[in-house]
């Protein structure tokens, strides 16, 4: 699908890329200096994702006559870090580790998910480093950082020959306290380095400089189990885009929210896993502020899943620790919460005789039965199909041809027959089941960080939606639901948004009352000089660069940590870190007492750039919006409703209208209930708000 | 909004499901977020319930088994001692004595009725392991404890609030009986507040979908699941299937093993555990009260049928028990009930060994299902106060028909997290010198068991006390269908002066500067002949260390070759 496809772009300005790739497309948004928006769907090429990449520059030139050599930025979020742990594809990699600890990253935390199990299965990620590929060496620093027993360098040789005798691409090191005094990491990663410099090396201390060291083991396993890939992915893609005359250097989306240049990002590959979604986040809040709505909730329905993030007063929830794969990724990256329910959750009777929806999905393959590829059993999408919400001709602006028929086949056999209900009934049941279900997966997400989901408004994020979006606002009793003009690209579109980024943290440990400012100022000082140094390898042609600190703070005694900000250069720093400590522990954990306090951790924050919607700049059709009428089935009303049918493209600002209604634009389908009144905002933007009868 | 027009249909009947599990989880969300101790927060040890007016379960959100259910006998007992028709708005119930259907005293449960229109339609409950009830010594676990009396505040059913007023008199009562007045009134209050949501979202349903039919809708949720339950049941072959177990001591009685038996019969649709062989009842705090016997049958159930079953008090009426008198597993006053989680975990693993032979698919050989649990505690160093940590460690899981047991990981009813050494360190003067695999402690089979650990500590420069709650130091996990025994565990404490003491699974000792504590935890049971066991796994067993060369040709003869 093209969009703004045949009119050539007047050029001389600097030209912005953002290419994010996604399990099925690759989205490419391209704004000119005048502020004109295209962008273009292309199929994702799973072999090697940075062909698309490729393929796009040339669309751009031959479709929007782009000569490469104008984008004066190529902006990219990826998922290969997250797929070569998905797939397993990730490099052979070898751990050093301390004497004695060589199992930690086997042992783990000991507990179990699968909580009412009895045949379990392993849950720490041993695929990283089996036993046979973990080697320790002789030394050891205490608590304060102080050596208790030298490091034995022999033991370090010796250990890395043998990896690289058994054929590993890169080798992780993780020694205890080494957040504490990183001097015998240092030195052992010279040592590999020295002795195999074809070998990648990712060392714990630079990884993540913090307590526990389970933790911390695995979030360097896995960044060096995904460097290699990372490394060849990004070089490859370099060269590529370079050949193609784009001398723009590339960025990279990371996983909290900011861009950071490709030669940085393969070195912190670990940095990467959240990439997609983490611009999503920002091109939902960048949307949400070009409509003038800074709490947000998002929510992105896709094939088996749904996720979930929350804004915040204009800002994007972050957490310092992820979740990939079941295993635990200590990196900071944006709150998103999967929910496993999506449009292919199958829907089943279980043994009592009641509907249930997933948590079994078609997935993508064989995908809903109204696919056409086979796909028997009736799903959420099928559901939608039948109750006239989903335009089968008009599905991905026409890209896939629906099959009501089979849709109808499926839910009339398993579901409608068996219940003796009709067909209509039971798909209806479908979406109330699911929304169900997904309403309180979206309250508990809210609840968790202390948010009333209700003075939220509702974005869906990516083309599934939509459909669900006004049933799940009522659910929460969300009175306000924002569909962006383009919400299938929101992803791309927040690549074009997001500032340079770069992040450093270190250690610290001391109570809030025995902290004094000028330590803290030191360790900060190293943090700037580290993060400055990142900075100067982004090419920012003299962008103002905003300092930003912060403390990752407890408790005494709770493990815990909240990361507050810190204004370390005002008089009152520390109190005022404590009384936001308070305030942040209240909100998140529901009381706060005045009881010692520490800071765990010290974070620099450098940013660049950044901003620029790309709302506000959207094009509409002249004509008519209304396409017709459809009759409906939605779960408030007793029987059908005649509902009109929008063309999205050709709603402008000011346009308004009532549900039930139906909005179909290529990229999403809106279902707007009985109830919901909706308008086009100056920017482009649909606000559904609720209004009570 | 507006008011829908809904009937009992198999879809509005799962919407509201899906409701009842929503808010018992945004109770447990909020009782975990808001309560203050540690133990909560980081054990995540509490628990949150919703119930029908008849006393049964609507739907729970627990992240510990061992809860599972364990308000049941509360609120039966609440509802004998104060009737439906005397409950009014703003009540909130209170208790936690065990013999009167709670479960060891630091469990508190508070109770609200949900209030519409005048009348109850349901209950919302709540439980918190609280940080200290009193007794006689801190945390109000004394492993030595011989009488409840010494285990802390026995509180009976009773009013903490009536119609909005505060009991002041008990709350008094309370603070002065408690170590730490203002935690343990946090903790309430967050318990309060889990209910008082519950109880306000049951309303806000009963307002979508009026009472009687929610009501009605409740009835049709536990049939439901009765109905899936029994069928369940009933694809298990008829049967009485027996196991044996025993535990290593009570702390007291240090040469006494503790057997628990159980018959378990499955019969028409309906399973029955009988106790009877059981021990009886312990000097030392090991024994349980009806309701952890009754949450390790649940527990077993729950895993042993269809997992797709919502769970509500319809899976557990096919449930039923016999707990003879004076037994551990019923134990008479005033005999201490405290540390009772080593037993319900050994309670739970022989309910589900017994199926090994009915169901050899569903059910692995026995697990290590030992938590050992230590605590160090002394003058720090420097002189600026106490140091207490607290550390458990689990042992290996039992291995199953396709899938060797899990390395050191928690099973049936407990589910805790280890202590990082890089925090103990810096908590306490201790060293941690090692943490590793175990090898050779899985028990040889076609699958093996599961490794228990290896932890090494040293004291450091200061004095400590040691508390030691093992468990299978003495009784083994047994492998099943032809697998051997996972190695029992083994503490042993090397003193500085070069003497040697093994740790008699529970121990309560001081450690001087430069001793040292060494702990292995038990192996799983192997599951199968291990001749059987394919050679290129016992040969990718010894290359990732978790069986030695010479073990490996000992117990895999030709096939470790």
């Amino acid at each position: 699908m093209v969009e703004g496809a045949g009119d050539k772009l007047q050029l001389g300005g600097n030209i912005q890329v953002g290419v994010d790739i996604g399990g099925t497309f690759t989205d490419v948004v391209c704004r000119s200096s005048d502020g004109k928006v295209r962008f273009v769907k292309l199929p994702t090429t799973r072999k090697d994702e940075s062909q698309a990449v490729l393929q796009s520059v040339a669309l751009m030139a031959r479709e929007w006559g782009i000569a490469a050599a104008d984008i004066g930025r190529f902006a990219h979020g990826t998922t290969v870090a997250t797929n070569a742990v998905l797939e397993r594809k990730g490099a052979r990699i070898g751990l050093i580790t301390t004497d004695g600890f060589r199992d930690v990253l086997e042992v783990g935390r000991q507990m179990r998910h699968q909580m009412y199990g009895v045949v379990l299965e392993g849950e720490t990620p041993v695929f990283l480093a089996p036993g046979a590929r973990r080697k320790e060496v002789r030394e050891r620093v205490a608590a304060d950082g102080t050596v208790l027993t030298p490091l034995d360098e022999d033991d370090v040789r010796r250990a890395a020959a043998e990896l690289a005798a058994d054929g590993v691409e890169a080798i992780a090191i993780c020694f205890l306290f080494s957040f504490r005094n990183p001097a015998h990491e240092a030195r052992a990663a010279e040592i590999v380095r020295e002795a195999h410099p074809d070998l990648m090396v990712a060392v714990s201390h630079e990884v993540d400089p913090a307590f526990r060291e389970y933790e911390r083991t695995v979030v360097t396993a896995f960044d060096a189990y995904v460097k290699p890939v990372i490394d060849r992915y990004l070089a490859r893609l370099e060269t590529g885009l370079e050949s193609s005359g784009v001398t723009a250097p590339l960025q990279v989306m990371q996983s909290r929210g900011g861009l950071m240049v490709s030669s940085v990002a393969r070195q912190r590959p670990v940095r990467l896993f959240l990439s997609g979604p983490a611009a999503g986040v920002i091109g939902a809040r960048m949307a949400g502020e070009a409509a003038g709505i800074e709490d947000l909730i998002t929510v992105d329905i896709g094939g088996t899943s749904c996720d979930i993030a929350l804004i915040d007063k204009g800002r994007a929830l972050v957490r310092s620790e992820g979740v990939i794969d079941g295993y635990p990724v200590r990196v900071a990256m944006v709150d998103v919460n999967s929910i496993g329910s999506g449009g292919g959750s199958i829907a089943w009777i279980d043994r009592g005789g009641g509907l249930r929806v997933g948590p079994q999905s078609a997935g993508s393959e064989p995908g809903p039965a109204c696919y056409g590829r086979g796909g028997e059993k009736p799903t959420v999408t099928d559901a939608s199909v039948v109750l006239g919400y989903v335009n089968p001709d008009y599905f991905a602006g026409g890209a896939m041809q629906l099959r009501p028929d089979l849709a109808e086949k499926a839910i009339r056999d398993h579901i409608a027959d068996p219940l003796g209900m009709t067909l209509e009934q039971a798909a209806l049941g479908i979406h109330r089941v699911l929304n169900a279900q997904m309403a309180e997966g979206i309250r508990l997400v809210s609840i968790r960080q202390g948010l009333d989901p209700r003075r939220f408004a509702l974005m869906p994020l990516g083309g599934g939606g939509a459909v669900h979006a006004t049933a799940l606002a009522r659910d929460l009793s969300i009175r306000r639901v924002l569909v962006p003009r383009h919400p299938g690209i929101l992803s791309a579109s927040g690549l074009l948004s997001a500032p340079v980024e770069h992040e450093m943290a270190a250690a610290f440990g001391r109570s809030v009352a025995d902290s004094n400012p000028a330590d803290i100022r030191a360790v900060l000082d190293g943090l700037d000089e580290a993060c400055r140094g990142l900075m100067a390898r982004e090419r920012l042609d003299g962008a103002a660069v905003t300092v930003r600190y912060a403390a990752d703070v407890c408790y005494v005694g709770q493990s815990y940590t909240l990361e507050v900000p810190l204004a370390i250069d005002q008089a009152d720093a520390l109190d005022r870190l404590y009384e936001d400590f308070l305030v942040d522990h209240d909100r998140v954990y529901g009381h706060a007492t005045r009881i010692p306090a520490r800071i765990v951790n010290l974070r620099a924050v450098h940013q660049a750039g950044g901003g620029g919607a790309i709302e506000g700049v959207m094009e509409w059709r002249d004509g008519p919006a209304e396409k017709g009428t459809r009759r409906l089935l939605v779960a408030e009303s007793s029987g059908p409703v005649e509902a009109k049918v929008y063309d999205r493209g050709a709603m402008p600002p000011g346009f308004t209208f009532a549900g039930p209604a139906i909005v179909e634009q290529p990229d999403t389908t809106t279902l707007v209930e009985p109830g919901w009144h909706g308008a086009i905002d100056a920017g482009g933007s649909m606000i559904l708000t609720y209004q009570d009868a | 909004m507006t008011q829908p027009h809904l009937q009992l249909d198999p879809i509005t009947v799962e919407v509201v499901r899906h409701k009842l599990d929503g808010i018992a989880n945004e109770m447990e969300s909020t009782l975990l977020r808001s309560s203050f101790s540690p133990i909560v927060k980081e054990g995540m040890d509490a628990s949150a319930s919703l119930f029908t007016i008849a006393g049964e379960t609507l739907s729970q959100a627990c992240a510990v088994p061992i809860h599972l259910a364990t308000l049941i006998p509360i609120v039966e007992r609440l509802l004998k001692d104060f009737p439906l028709a005397s409950m009014k708005e703003g009540d909130v119930y209170i208790m936690n004595d065990p013999y009167l259907g709670g479960t060891h005293l630091p469990d508190i449960a508070i109770v609200v009725p949900v209030m519409y229109r005048g009348r109850p339609i349901a209950l919302s409950a709540s439980m918190t392991h609280h940080q200290d009830v009193g007794g006689m010594t801190p945390g109000s676990i004394p492993t030595n404890a011989t009488e409840i009396y010494q285990e802390g505040i026995r509180i009976p059913p009773l009013k903490l609030r009536d119609a909005g007023v505060m009991n002041d008199t008990l709350v008094k009562m309370l603070r002065l009986n408690v170590r730490i007045p203002d935690v343990l009134m946090g903790d309430l209050n967050a318990q309060i507040a889990a209910c008082t949501i519950g109880a306000r979202r049951i309303a806000a349903l009963a307002d979508a979908y009026g009472d009687n039919l929610l009501t009605t809708i409740f009835q049709e949720l536990l049939e439901k699941s009765e109905t899936m339950t029994r069928e369940a049941l009933r694809a298990i072959p008829s049967g009485t299937y027996r196991y044996v177990d025993y535990m290593d001591n009570d702390g007291i009685e240090l040469d006494r093993r503790i057997r628990i038996e159980v018959a378990v019969t499955v019969a028409d649709g309906a399973i029955h555990c009988d106790f009877t062989g059981t021990s009886r009842q312990l000097k030392g705090p090991f024994n349980v009260v009806r309701s952890g016997s009754q949450a390790a049958a649940y527990f077993a159930v729950r895993a042993l049928t269809d997992p797709s079953i919502p769970t509500n008090a319809g899976c557990f009426r096919p449930v039923s028990l016999t707990l003879p008198e004076g037994t551990l597993v019923n134990p008479k006053e005033p005999a201490p009930v405290g540390s009772r989680t080593a037993t319900i975990k050994r309670i739970t693993g022989c309910i589900i060994g017994a199926f090994q032979q009915a169901l050899p698919e569903k059910v692995p050989a026995d697990s290590g299902g030992e938590l050992l649990t230590l605590a160090f505690g002394g003058r720090k160093p420097d002189g600026s106060g106490n140091f207490v940590v607290g550390e458990l460690i689990a042992g290996g899981s039992g291995a199953a028909i396709r899938s060797d047991g899990v390395d050191v990981v928690e099973t049936d009813a407990s589910n805790c997290m280890n202590l990082p050494a890089e925090a103990l360190e810096m908590e306490a003067p201790v060293r941690v010198r090692r943490v590793e695999l175990r090898r050779d402690s899985g028990g040889a089979g076609k699958r093996r068991g599961g490794l228990g650990l290896i932890k090494e500590f040293e004291m450091l420069d200061v004095e400590a006390t040691l508390t030691h709650r093992g468990e299978r130091h003495f009784c083994p996990a047994a492998g099943a269908h032809g697998g051997q025994a996972g190695a029992p565990a083994r503490s042993v404490i090397y003193r500085a002066d070069g003497t040697e003491e093994v740790v008699p699974s529970k121990l309560v000792t001081v450690l001087k500067p430069g001793d040292r504590l060494l702990v292995e935890t038990a192996g799983g049971g192997g599951y199968g002949d291990a001749a059987l066991r394919e050679p290129e796994l016992v040969a990718s067993d010894i290359a990732n260390g978790k069986i030695s060369a010479e073990e490996a040709a000992r117990l895999y003869g030709s096939a470790a070759e």
